[in-house]
């Protein structure tokens, strides 16, 4: 059920259909890996069949002589840096010295045709000496453990704390002591990585490629390439799909490069294979959770020892862990606790982005704990809550204080009229359900962010809205527009989208974190803020009075009887010479200092919501039939309630796969299992619960009409209200998600 | 990676596909739907370069009654045995498996041909075959055999079909009116998943006493398996809930299944015994699917 609540707006609140969604649904909109560009050359990649191993040499030579090769790099081949990396820049674009995935990349080829580009790759051969194999979090941790890296196989560790937890907990009625475990999960978006690159007439290096963050993109390709980011363009639109995992670089310097070194256009496109065993993941998780209460469930105390298997490298591993750092208080208010939190190496592919960026692994443990205790202490799920979510205005465990958390109230209220169980449909079957919060802040915390966004009052009647945040799906260009409409006050046809194009869209950062809205959305209106203003001054020098005379109404500006509209003001810009551009940065509102031992805790702004999960299970069988979730969100003002509807659904779906049935696995030598859709399912739509989404009315002052964010909100409680779910339904806990119906009998 | 180059020969008769492969043998391989060789093709393990595509021969494709069977054509697609009044009203088992095969567009192509020359444990077509008493025809230039549909698999991927033989036709055996029957299948999703274990039974009641059980399970062991020992148990006793969970166990341990990622054996083991026992136990109580002879209901 969504309401479109009774709206003062024109253009928000409103299920307008995406903008892209004609083209999209019949087929004719061209993906990046759709492009053909003549005179291009076939590029593929030469991967390690060894998972960890020390590199004696590369050979080459008998595959630069197959007829049509046009190119076959090597790290040698590269001008400058060879590392890329979110935020250390640590991941060799091409192996050198060791391997530490099945899958690295250790050459490129490129040539005329496919046949020689694969008879080419055929012929390279890598000397590489195998070295023992890390295959867990556990073993990373042993003592005599093989050294990924030089360093050892911790990439990050921190401990932040508050407060005296020894003697909390020894004062505490009840202390519960849990492991929880959560796998590594793969995006399976349904474009794999891929696009084209080649050089235009003006010298400059275009890349043309599925991706999040294009401004990003073209510093870590200007960095390898030693060229300035100015000789560089990156579009990342239309992309399909992305989940986090096209977030860091993929394809974009294997094409740069070769772009560069064969001064020719050049396509490489990942197999869905390729994009299995050397696309990005989620974190795998292991999180030791010591909790302590008081009998009426006020919690005392919280001690953490996390774990996230970052895999080979760090691609975002340490701000994903700031979040689970964030996440494994929940929106509780505990006032003392100790997180030990580590990023740990292992020799499993690498680990990225992947919707709610380590909170779904820290919300599995918590939300666990929190329906446990309750179990314990024989206190309803949604009291204990209630009980202890902070209210707004209280300072939370980070020193943050809290905006705006009436939503989550209001939400658990709204849930306890959701909170029972179905009948069963048949003798063997047995239902429960379960609930979790979820909780997890727009943007980057304390990293501070200035969005940059423009548009453009074209006198012919269109305005262009230029921002770089990426459509991959979710439906930001579509927000955006109404966004600019409403501001504006003109009709939604009248809007142009032009994004995620460093050709010409400033820098609004990208499409992650939940962000897109509440950064590009915020940008956007102050660009409207300031064309506005210019605009009046000279609709104002047109009526021959002062600007502050003047109305604006519906893309008009009135004096006394007469009217001139902002297209016609903006012809007269023209004629004159003047710009009608206008762009503005938004300085995101953010704490000035993060919490010793983070690097970005806390947020300012947050997301909340309640699911509750109603499951059937088979008793014989084990299966687990998710039946109906209900997700009560405050994502602030709705600004597309469709869309955002579709969102939370589709995080729903793709948690309940996490859940449920995804997992990705390695073999003995390092070799993952799980590489397609045949070995990796992901739910269809036919497995899809009856999902009811309901909106909690909110408004957050620091967003765009009162926005926050949406993308991630849904997918973070999910694991913990199923297995809570599968509790009530057959009377025994589970600690590690997936819950496959093996583990269940 | 870029699909492997292969010739593709597309005859349009029998008479001439069977020339053809009398000619190349080994070399060329027969593809009906082309789901299961377009999988291989992506793989790169296919070995044959040549291709020898049955879509347009005519005479592979049909259905039709012969007294107490139905025949159908080896390159009969899902969709039309799906549809087909004949088997709807005579042999609806088959109907019941192949309406959980993959998905609308795998039924649009696959075919119950194709279903047989791969040979997994795992196909979905193949218990209610078991226990319709199935024969397989194989063909090549000149002549002709039946084999029995038990005899017809060796192994995973292995059948005694000879090189220049095709599978001409699969014939079935008319169910007796009034007898219960189920096809389970346990994925780990709703549609094209492949079979962790899947299980195949018709049962004759008399007076609620067992006439005859035929029961047959997929996924658990080398091939399709019949569950000899459960059937002879149940024959002549009373159905109830202590007769059920002794065929389910016995029908478990009939079995050797694999530990994959799929499933552990473990698992195979005990889901076996489940989905038994709760199809029998729905029979039991009444609410089973049982053969009319109707032709009204085709899905
Ligand atoms: C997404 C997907 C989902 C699937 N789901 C299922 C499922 O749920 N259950 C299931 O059982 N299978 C499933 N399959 C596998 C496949 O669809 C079936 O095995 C199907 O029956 C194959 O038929 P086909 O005509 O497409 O065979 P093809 O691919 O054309 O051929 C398969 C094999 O049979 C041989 N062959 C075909 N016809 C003949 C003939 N007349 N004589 C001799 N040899 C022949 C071929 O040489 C080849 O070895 C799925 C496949 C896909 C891609």
């Amino acid at each position: 059920m969504i309401t479109e609540a009774v709206s003062k707006y024109s253009y928000i609140n409103k299920s307008i259909p995406r903008i892209d969604s004609n083209d999209k649904v019949r087929g004719t909109l061209q993906f990046l890996t759709d492009i053909k560009l003549e005179n291009a050359l076939y590029a593929y990649t030469f991967r390690s069949k060894v998972a960890h191993g020390k590199i004696n040499g590369i050979y080459t030579e008998d595959a630069e002589k197959v007829n049509g090769v046009k190119a076959v790099l090597t790290y040698k081949d590269i001008p400058a840096l060879n590392g890329y990396g979110a935020i250390v820049p640590e991941i060799p674009v091409l192996a050198y010295d060791k391997v530490r995935y099945y899958g690295e990349p250790l050459a490129l080829v490129a040539a005329e045709t496919q046949e020689a580009a694969i008879e080419a790759l055929g012929r390279i051969k890598a000397d590489i000496t195998p070295l023992p194999v890390v295959h867990s979090i556990d073993e990373a941790l042993e003592e005599n453990a093989p050294k990924i890296h030089d360093k050892g196989n911790i990439a990050r560790h921190t401990i932040v704390r508050k407060g005296d937890v020894e003697k909390a907990r020894s004062s505490a009625y009840i202390v519960l002591e849990r492991v929880y475990e959560t796998p590594m999960q793969k995006h399976m978006f349904l474009e794999p990585e891929g696009g084209v690159a080649y050089i235009d007439e003006e010298g400059v290096l275009n890349v043309l490629a599925g991706g999040q963050t294009p401004y990003r993109d073209k510093i870590q390709i200007s960095r390898v390439l030693g060229i300035p980011p100015e000789k560089i363009r990156v579009k990342n639109t239309p992309t399909g799909g992305a989940f986090g995992g096209k977030d860091d670089i993929t394809v974009q310097i294997h094409l740069a490069l070769l772009a560069y070194k064969t001064k020719r256009p050049v396509k490489l496109v990942w197999s869905r294979e390729e994009s299995g065993v050397a696309g990005f993941h989620r974190t795998g998780s292991k999180i030791k959770l010591r909790t302590s209460a008081n009998k009426d469930g006020a919690l005392l105390s919280n001690e953490a020892i996390i774990y996230l298997d970052s895999g080979a490298y760090q691609s975002f591993g340490p701000t994903i862990l700031d979040v689970s750092i964030e996440t494994i208080n929940g929106p509780y208010r505990i006032p003392n606790y100790i997180i030990d939190a580590n990023l740990v190496y292992t020799n499993n592919g690498i680990a990225s982005a992947f919707r709610g960026f380590g909170a779904p692994e820290s919300n599995f443990a918590i939300e666990s704990m929190m329906n446990e205790l309750a179990d314990e202490l024989k206190i309803d799920p949604i009291e204990i809550r209630l009980k202890n979510i902070l209210k707004s205005g209280e300072i939370g465990p980070f020193n943050n204080e809290i905006r705006h958390s009436k939503g989550l109230e209001e939400a658990l209220n709204r849930a306890k009229e959701l909170f029972y169980r179905l009948d069963p449909s048949g003798p063997f079957q047995r239902t429960g359900v379960g609930i979790a919060v979820s909780v997890k802040g727009v943007g980057f915390g304390t990293l501070p962010e200035f969005p940059a966004a423009a548009i453009e009052i074209i006198p012919e009647g269109k305005v262009r809205i230029m921002f770089s945040n990426v459509d991959y799906g979710q439906g930001i260009n579509t927000g955006n527009a109404q966004l600019v409409a409403e501001k504006l006050q003109v009709p939604l046809s009248q809007i142009e989208v032009l994004h995620s194009d460093t050709k010409f869209a400033p820098d609004t950062g990208g499409s992650s974190a939940s962000r897109s809205t509440f950064n590009g959305g915020g940008a956007l209106l102050l660009a409207c803020d300031k064309a506005l203003s210019e605009l009046k001054t000279e609709a104002a020098s047109f009526f021959m009075t002062k600007s502050d005379s003047l109305s604006y109404k519906d893309g008009h500006f009135y004096y006394k009887d007469k009217s001139v509209s902002i297209y016609e003001v903006a012809k007269r810009l023209r004629v004159r010479g003047k710009s009608t551009r206008f762009e503005a940065t938004f300085e995101v509102p953010r704490y000035s200092e993060a919490v010793e031992g983070t690097l970005e805790v806390p947020h300012m702004v947050y997301m909340y919501g309640v699911i509750i999960t109603k499951v059937e299970v088979d008793e014989l069988l084990g299966k687990v039939k998710p039946r109906e979730v209900d997700f009560i969100a405050d994502i602030g003002n709705v600004i597309n309630p469709a869309i955002a509807a579709g969102q939370i659904e589709g995080g729903i779906i793709q948690g309940l796969g996490y859940s449920l049935i995804e997992e990705l696995n390695y073999d003995k030598d390092g070799r993952p299992l799980n590489i397609n859709y045949t070995t990796y399912p992901v739910p269809i739509i036919a497995d899809s619960p009856l999902i009811n989404v309901e909106f909690i009315r909110s408004y957050e002052e620091l967003g765009p009409f009162g926005a926050k964010g949406v993308g991630e909100v849904s997918i973070i409680p999910v694991g913990a209200s199923v297995a809570d779910a599968v509790a009530d339904a057959i009377g025994k806990r589970n600690y590690k998600l997936p819950l496959l119906p093996w583990k269940i009998v | 990676m870029a699909y492997e180059k292969v010739e593709v020969y597309s005859p349009r008769s029998l008479a001439e596909a069977l020339e053809l492969l009398s000619q190349k043998r080994e070399l060329i391989k027969p593809v009906a739907g082309g789901t299961d060789i377009m999988v291989m093709l992506k793989d790169g393990v296919l070995k044959e370069k040549e291709l020898l595509n049955l879509s347009f021969i005519p005479e592979l494709s049909y259905i039709k009654e012969s007294e107490n069977r139905v025949l159908i054509g080896a390159a009969t697609k899902y969709r039309e045995i799906r549809r087909s009044p004949l088997i709807n009203a005579y042999s609806p088992i088959l109907i019941e498996a192949i309406r959980q095969i993959g998905s609308p567009q795998i039924q649009n192509l696959g075919t119950i041909g194709g279903n047989l020359g791969t040979a997994s444990p795992a196909g979905d077509s193949i218990p209610p075959l078991y226990i319709l008493n199935s024969r397989v025809k194989l063909q090549k230039l000149g002549s002709s055999r039946e084999v029995q549909i038990d005899k017809f698999f060796l192994g995973p991927r292995k059948t005694v079909r000879e090189s220049d033989e095709l599978i001409t036709e699969i014939s079935i055996e008319k169910m007796d009116p009034g007898s219960y029957y189920f096809f389970e299948k346990l994925g780990l999703r709703s549609a094209n998943a492949i079979s962790i274990v899947s299980a195949a039974a018709i049962l004759s009641l008399e007076n609620n006493t067992v006439k005859y059980l035929r029961l047959s399970l997929g996924a658990v062991a080398p091939t399709v398996i019949r569950a000899v020992e459960a059937e002879e148990l149940a024959k002549d006793k009373e159905l109830n809930e202590e007769l059920i969970d002794r065929i389910a166990k016995l029908a478990a341990e009939s079995t050797k299944p694999i530990t994959d990622i799929r499933g552990t054996a473990e698992y195979r083991k005990k889901a076996t015994y489940g989905i038994i026992y709760e199809a029998l136990y729905k029979i039991m109580k009444g609410y089973g699917k049982k053969v009319e002879y109707g032709f009204e209901n085709t899905s």
